[in-house]
């Protein structure tokens, strides 16, 4: 009999994976996919580094996207057990190549910052894979650590060095971007992996005043740094980009102005196709298109904090952490990103995941997107009473 | 394994922490979607106003200047559409050194130039170059510097060039009258620019129309009653006078007789509209117009009319104009030449100042005065030409009886040039006298009679027997056809007082039995010995109208041996003043 009403309570029968989880990517990265292309017609065609082909952009996010979700259906396959057992190597492997990056000769500069390795056709950016061996070695961090999350010196001090190094890497390049969303992912783990909530406000609380102190102790710095909170007292120098940014939003009122019909992309908004891609949506698809892609990152968040409390319930800790760090991850970067383009936060040269161009950033965010559903595919498996 | 570093038994995964921080994302995703909100719903036309002031544009579209042509139909002033290269510095990139010279080269613009007009990248239009020739301009364009563009704009080209100078004037780079009918025609010649309202993008490129295309509205065609073939003859014909005759300025006017309109009016001296940097004011002066001379005795046929029109006098009544001067209080009225009694027709023919002194003085001062006035001195001739004078003819009640007398023969009374052309109408015309003006006209418009038609026909008489032997202007004679016309040379004022230098003139007409033209020639400081009007501005006279009348096909009206030559031993009459 009781098995009986476990059957019925079986019904329908639970898919494999997070379908829901799946559409939203499957969502993001089409609308990412006709956005791109939109957003940069207009800079491709007069680009000679484009070779003034309309769809060069188009052609080359397309096949990025490929390679990514095959790359993250490879993700997929592989057991967590596995992730975490080579999470250290991973973290190590990422390091190494933000040094080669910093190496003459080898890493490509554009644009004043050193991100990029060339590889033949494409080229590498290392920050973006080391957000995701962040999230790995993070979780397998705390995990390890458990007995010492009480502790400022066991506990924080280790994993501060870490990331005082990496951090260091990063600022070299610099990518302050990616330096925030990776802080964000390894003391998000930490918070979430137990770590004393009274020693962690304390951090927090250090860390802003210091961050504060460090910005009112320099008339500079304090500039830059509020500069983006008026765009309009320069608008054709510092504020240029973030006042066309704005001026998207403004253009595209409600239901935007339309697909393809942005005049922002026009060469006016620079960064169109990658960092603010956001503007170009708010222009071409208005409010309507803005809050689209808000909710669906939002529901990919809320995704994957349930699959990594679901994990937790059943006591398989690293993954529930990687999966939240997945979370943490993607909110964040969009987040910030998004928050960028709205000019509530200073600029800082964050792609919008799974949407901007950008091969490196796309294939992490599906890589992690596959480990992420792995979990909750593991997560399936064990309810059903399969081992992993 | 010690217990405390199994993980599995000391990690309890709070949930409470993975709810706060799902919440305080969750918290931020809302946030961000208020800001959306915020910036598309209440921001939307601040910032929508930001970005039109960056990429909305209105661009003038020229209308095509009407063009002028004679009253034959030939180009007398027309527009050719030509190439402004114009950059935005504002969107442009620094360009190379390379680029910067080629760009100099296709343009011809010094690199100094050049650079100073692209260093202020705060302006967003400057001309780099203004009217090229379209092929000249393509090969600025295909340079493919972006932030260059070309405008079409309309370039005024005047075929007749010094010819009809002074008629037509000229417009300034922007298509605007400056100068004669040009100027006074503006606004039926420059049409209405039209415009269209676009958004660009950062280039400079137009992507869209916002609004609909306003078509500019082009100027409309102005037919001159002008002659360019009697122009260029009458400007030429003058012009060798003024040179031959060391003349300070001189100028012309031809009528026609019947309608008032215009055919013909030079000056000299004159310029090159199509290339007028550094112009002497002095040269765009449209002296026919806007100087005053005193006419001299081409004053006196209105003194004969108007005595004969009093009644008092008839073309035969006999005046002793011994001997050959009168005394008027203080003041001497001499002859050239003493002669003794003549009749009012002799008076004419051999330009006696007694004679025409006489005249004046036996008539009413108001009589004269409205006489006078009747004929237009005194009042601007409206020919719907800028900077017109109205001469000068001071009120009769002011008149002395010696200034009464110096009247008569052209002295106290200053006319412009259009002005005596106009008053010999009253003559041509059997009395008559029309407006005038430089529109061709479908029909004459009416007339105002002046004096009556037999009045009218004495004078013709008189002033075919002054180009007769035994009057002054001899020399204005032609072959085919009869012609009247009275010469002129009077003294200057200087500082007040009459000096030694001369204007000479003449004013006539033919033919003298159904008179088709009236031309007026006046020589202003001729300097190389001769200084009669009838030796220096007749044959002027005469040229220009033997060349017009063939050119109108007027029938002749003399036989072709008509000219007349004195006895070889009879002097020649000239006349001062």
């Amino acid at each position: 009999m009781k098995m009986f009403y476990q059957a019925l309570r079986r019904r329908p029968a639970m898919a494999g994976y997070d379908l829901a989880l799946v559409w939203a990517v499957l969502i993001l990265l089409a609308i990412g996919l006709i956005m791109v292309y939109s957003a940069s017609i207009a800079a491709a065609e007069v680009d000679r580094d484009t070779g003034f082909r309309y769809s060069y952009f188009l052609t080359r996010h397309a096949a990025f996207l490929a390679v990514a979700l095959l790359a993250g259906f490879a993700a997929f396959q592989i057991p967590i057990r596995l992730w975490q057992q080579y999470a250290p190597y991973l973290f190590l492997i990422g390091t190494a190549l933000l040094i080669l990056v910093l190496v003459p000769h080898v890493g490509r500069e554009v644009n004043g910052s050193k991100r990029w390795l060339s590889l033949l056709v494409v080229n590498l950016q290392p920050s973006e894979l080391m957000k995701f061996f962040v999230v790995l070695y993070a979780a397998d961090y705390t995990v390890r650590k458990a007995a010492y999350m009480h502790s400022l010196l066991k506990g924080f001090f280790p994993m501060f060095l870490v990331m005082l190094l990496t951090g260091a890497l990063l600022l070299a390049e610099p990518d302050f971007g990616a330096l925030a969303v990776i802080t964000a992912i390894a003391m998000g783990t930490l918070f979430l992996g137990g770590f004393d909530w009274r020693l962690f406000g304390g951090l927090i609380i250090m860390l802003v005043v210091g961050f504060v102190g460090l910005i009112y102790s320099s008339e500079y710095r304090y500039k830059r740094l509020i500069g983006f909170m008026n765009p309009w007292d320069d608008p054709y120098g510092k504020g240029y980009q973030l006042s066309h940014s704005l001026i998207a939003f403004g253009r595209g009122k409600w239901f935007g102005v339309g697909l393809g019909a942005s005049v922002e992309k026009l060469s006016y908004l620079p960064e169109a196709h990658t960092d603010f891609l956001m503007a170009i949506i708010a222009e071409e698809l208005g409010f309507a298109g803005v809050a689209t892609v808000v909710v669906l990152f939002g529901w990919l968040t809320w995704r994957a904090f349930a699959i990594g409390m679901q994990a937790a319930k059943l006591e398989r800790y690293y993954a529930a952490l990687v999966a939240q760090g997945v979370g943490i991850w993607l909110g964040v970067q969009s987040i910030i990103n998004i928050g960028v383009n709205m000019g509530v936060l200073p600029t800082k040269g964050l792609t919008l995941p799974l949407l901007s161009f950008g091969g490196s950033g796309i294939m992490a965010n599906l890589i992690a997107l596959g480990v992420l559903l792995r979990v909750d595919w593991e997560n399936r498996q064990l309810m059903r009473g399969y081992t992993v | 394994m010690a217990y405390t570093t199994n993980a599995n038994l000391v990690l309890r995964l709070q949930f409470w922490r993975a709810w706060l921080t799902l919440g305080a994302l969750l918290v931020l995703f809302l946030a961000l979607i208020g800001r959306a909100v915020y910036l598309q719903g209440y921001q939307k036309d601040f910032l929508r106003e930001q970005g039109e002031a960056r990429y909305y544009r209105v661009i003038k579209l020229e209308a095509n200047r009407g063009t002028i042509t004679d009253r034959n139909g030939n180009p007398l002033a027309i527009s050719t559409p030509v190439q402004s290269i114009w950059a935005s510095p504002s969107d442009m990139e620094p360009l190379h050194a390379s680029q910067l010279a080629l760009l100099s080269k296709a343009l011809s613009v010094p690199l100094e130039e050049l650079t100073r007009k692209l260093a202020d990248t705060k302006r967003d239009f400057v001309y780099l170059k203004r009217q090229m020739n379209p092929d000249a301009a393509q090969r600025v364009l295909e340079l493919r510097i972006p932030g260059i563009f070309k405008q079409t704009e309309y370039r005024r080209y005047y075929p007749a060039g010094e010819h009809m100078a002074h008629v037509i004037g000229y417009t300034d780079i922007d298509n605007k009258g400056q100068e004669g009918l040009e100027l006074t025609r503006e606004s039926m010649l420059a049409g209405k620019a039209g415009s269209r309202h676009v958004i660009r993008d950062r280039h400079g490129y137009i992507v869209e129309d916002v609004t609909g295309v306003e078509q500019p509205k082009d100027g409309q065609t102005l037919t001159l009653s002008i002659d360019q073939n009697i122009q260029y003859l009458a400007y030429r014909e003058l012009k060798k006078a003024v040179e031959e005759n060391g003349a300070k300025a001189g100028g012309i006017v031809v009528l026609d007789a019947k309608t008032g309109e215009v055919l013909a009016l030079a000056n000299m001296p004159s310029y090159n509209p199509n290339t007028r940097a550094k112009l002497d004011p002095a040269r765009k002066r449209n002296r026919a117009l806007t100087d005053v001379y005193e006419p001299g005795s081409t004053m006196k046929p209105f003194t004969a009319a108007a005595a004969i029109e009093s009644g008092k006098f008839t073309p035969l009544t006999v005046i002793n104009t011994a001997p050959g001067s009168m005394t008027i209080g203080p003041n001497t009225v001499h002859d050239a030449h003493p002669h003794g009694a003549l009749t009012v027709e002799q008076v004419i023919q051999v330009s006696s100042n007694v004679g025409a002194s006489k005249m004046a003085l036996s008539l009413e001062r108001e009589y004269l005065w409205e006489f006078f006035d009747s004929v237009g001195f005194g009042t601007p001739p409206h020919s719907g030409f800028p900077g017109e004078t109205p001469g000068r003819l001071r009120p009769w009640k002011s008149w002395r009886p010696i200034e009464q007398a110096t009247m008569s023969y052209g002295h106290g009374i200053s006319v412009s040039l259009m002005q005596i052309a106009r008053a010999y109408m009253i003559f041509a015309t059997d009395g008559e006298i029309r407006p005038i003006t430089f529109q061709k006209l479908v029909a004459p418009q009416p007339g105002r009679r002046v004096i009556s038609a037999e009045t009218a026909q004495a004078l013709r008489k008189m002033l075919e027997m002054a180009t007769q032997p035994g009057g002054t202007a001899r020399k204005a004679q032609i072959v085919g056809y009869r012609v009247g016309g009275k010469t002129g040379t009077s003294h200057k004022l200087d500082g007040g007082s009459y000096v030694n230098k001369y204007v000479s003139s003449f004013v006539g007409m033919a033919p003298i039995s159904d008179p088709r033209l009236i031309v007026a020639v006046m020589i202003d400081e001729p300097s190389a010995g001769k200084h009669f009007g009838g030796a220096v501005a007749a044959p002027v006279f005469s040229q220009v109208v033997a060349g017009s009348l063939r050119m109108l096909g007027v029938p002749p009206d003399a036989p072709t041996q008509n000219i007349l030559l004195p006895e070889p031993d009879v002097p020649e009459i000239k006349e001062e003043t």
